[in-house]
């Protein structure tokens, strides 16, 4: 099986102001293969947010090796990362991140704005992209106007939209009480079953428990890649409360 | 790309309508200031112009220069001397009283001059009646023509004045009493809207016989139209030859209405100038105003910002969003100012006699909008490339 992430002997180094340097992540080796469902967990401290940014290319690390889908990203510029994590990346955040001002079918269709679709392109797919979450009639809403489940679909779509490798979900449920959480982890099932990888971080058990693999970060590195015995099973009923 | 973050910039301004007007509120009244100014200095100065030269360029006021004790008054030698050349001289006397009609009296400013005034000053028009004759002036005939306002002053808008008869007083007490025959139109433009004419004119032959303590062949001033085929400086210059020659260059000055139109224009001039300073200033200050408001912006909108990079916009991309939400923002301040402006100058244009059309200079709006579109780059840069500088992961984890 194709590896989406293969991180080798990663390492990051912070310098804080006074010289002081924070060794985040030490020596992290990581391989995330294509269709699997895995969630990151570690104490505060154990660098799986700084993993979480290296792997989102929102960062580069200080050493070592970071291929996404088979590309070598650890040494792209800040330009070059934009267009890397426009095309293979998938963001997901706890606190969904959308535009206040721009209807959830505006805000699904944003991503692809940046690759120069056309806007009659964008239309259509940001258009099926929420049919797929369910919300097809709530295209035309602001964000203000939706509920906080509502609004993690949207950001669900927003990452489908431009068809990544892989979609990173941070703390996805950490915002919605458990039944809507429950209801997000349904639709990640789903998209797992229909062949997506995903890799999402998340301190809840039983949220991991909903993966396939839970990879256990300490110290900056990794701990434990555990499989799931007994996954935790979720439905996506879709429905609009 | 550029499309898309034009309609992004106006949805931000949109989305905060009430701070976007207030933003564009120091750029509107820049801009206004400088087109309005600009403008009006030059519709003031082609009304002004075009009035003037319709009769004035062709004439020269000569004057004995009384702050000079050697000075003497001009005699019919003079005028006899001055008459080789193309112009016309009226022979012409002036002197104040008063003067009354029934229960109205006015101080009045009275002129003795020769009946062809009617053919040679080319701004002199009747309103009603006639201007005296050759015969009036060899019969010493008691007759008046009124100026405009003369007439206003005693008869108003009701009485017609031709026919009636005034009487005028002279400083020594002595009074005479003539019969109106005619009323002179105001002048019209720019002299005629600011001047308060009280005056009449009466042959001079009856100025002589009445007008007390008052020397036959002698002026205070010399009133010339040059023929309208002449340059007017040549001729001016030739004045000036005979009259240095026969009386000295100390003794008289020569007023031309160039000369007051060169000193209304240096007047408009620096109007414009400080004006447009004023206008300038307060571009400026709503160039900071939108400085201030794009930083504001940026600040607002971190965790957009951040977000927008984590989706994949690149720095170029983000930089020319917040650009382009300034200058859209001083463009549409721009156009607002103009129009208003235009709107304005035509009220202006409409509401003041003297001032016959407007004119906008295509160089005056194109420097209007361009000042206002630098206005806009150069105070939305620094906001701009804070915003593209932001870093991803600060941004979206800012609160």
């Amino acid at each position: 099986m194709e590896n989406v992430i293969e991180a080798r002997d990663i390492t990051k180094v912070y310098t804080l102001e006074g010289g002081l340097e924070v060794h985040a992540l030490r020596g992290l080796d990581l391989k995330v293969a294509r269709g699997q469902y895995a969630a990151i967990m570690g104490p505060s401290g154990s660098g799986k947010s700084t993993l979480l940014q290296i792997l989102g290319c929102l960062d580069t690390p200080s050493s070592g090796s970071y291929q996404l889908a088979g590309q070598e990203v650890s040494e792209l510029s800040e330009d070059e990362l934009s267009e890397i994590r426009n095309k293979r990346i998938g963001f997901i955040f706890q606190s969904y991140n959308l535009l206040p001002r721009a209807t959830a079918l505006q805000n699904v269709a944003l991503p692809l704005m940046y690759r120069g679709t056309s806007a009659k392109e964008r239309l259509q797919i940001a258009t099926k992209s929420l049919e797929r979450v369910g919300l097809s009639s709530r295209m035309d809403h602001r964000p203000n106007q939706l509920s906080g489940g509502q609004k993690q679909r949207v950001a669900i779509a927003r990452a489908l939209a431009t068809d990544p490798d892989i979609l990173l979900a941070d703390e996805p449920t950490g915002n919605l009480d458990s039944k809507t959480g429950v209801e997000i982890l349904g639709l990640f099932q789903e998209l797992h079953e229909e062949g997506r990888t995903i890799l999402m971080v998340t301190h809840e058990e039983d949220v991991a428990e909903h993966c396939e693999k839970i990879i256990r970060i300490k110290d900056g590195r990794v701990e434990q890649v555990q499989e799931v015995e007994q996954r935790r099973l979720a439905e996506f009923t879709g429905a609009i409360p | 790309m550029l499309l898309e973050n034009v309609k992004t910039a106006l949805e931000a301004l949109f989305g905060n309508r009430l701070r976007s007007v207030l933003t564009l509120l120091g750029v509107v009244i820049g801009v206004f200031a400088v087109t309005t100014t600009i403008s009006m200095g030059a519709i003031a100065t082609a009304g002004i112009t075009s009035e003037l030269q319709d009769f004035g360029s062709q004439s020269l006021f000569v004057v004995v220069d009384f702050d000079n004790p050697q000075a003497q008054r001009f005699n019919d030698d003079d005028i006899e001397a001055l008459s080789r050349l193309p112009i016309d001289i009226l022979q012409q006397q002036s002197t104040g009283g008063e003067i009354r009609f029934e229960e109205e009296s006015s101080s009045i400013s009275l002129n003795g001059t020769t009946a062809n005034a009617a053919e040679v000053d080319r701004t002199l028009e009747l309103d009603r009646g006639r201007y005296f004759s050759q015969a009036d002036e060899k019969n010493a005939a008691p007759v008046i023509v009124l100026s405009s306002d003369a007439s206003q002053e005693l008869f108003g808008d009701t009485v017609d004045p031709v026919g009636k008869e005034v009487a005028v007083s002279f400083g020594d007490g002595s009074r005479v009493f003539y019969t109106v025959i005619g009323v002179k139109k105001r002048i019209g433009g720019a002299l005629g809207a600011f001047a308060n004419d009280v005056s009449g004119d009466i042959p001079l032959t009856t100025f002589y016989n009445d007008v007390p303590g008052v020397t036959r062949g002698e002026y205070d001033f010399l009133p010339i139209t040059i023929d309208l085929d002449r340059n007017a400086n040549d001729i001016e210059a030739q004045v000036r030859a005979i009259l240095d020659r026969r009386r000295g260059s100390d003794t008289y000055t020569i007023q031309t209405i160039e000369g007051a139109l060169s000193l209304f224009n240096t007047i408009t001039r620096i109007l414009q100038a400080v004006l447009g300073g004023i206008g300038a200033i307060s571009l400026l200050v709503g160039g900071i105003g939108i400085l201030n408001i794009m930083l504001v912006s940026v600040t607002e909108r971190t965790r957009e910002i951040g977000l927008r990079k984590a989706l994949g916009a690149k720095r170029g991309t983000i930089l020319q969003q917040f650009l382009i939400e300034a200058v859209v923002l001083t463009v549409i301040g721009g156009l607002i100012g103009v129009l208003l402006s235009i709107g304005v100058l035509y009220l202006i244009v409409a509401a003041v006699p003297f001032l016959d059309r407007v004119i906008i200079s295509p160089a005056v709006i194109l420097m209007a909008f361009g000042v206002s579109v630098i206005t806009g780059v150069i105070f939305g840069v620094w906001p701009a490339s804070r915003a593209a500088n932001l870093s991803p992961i600060e941004a979206l984890r800012y609160e």
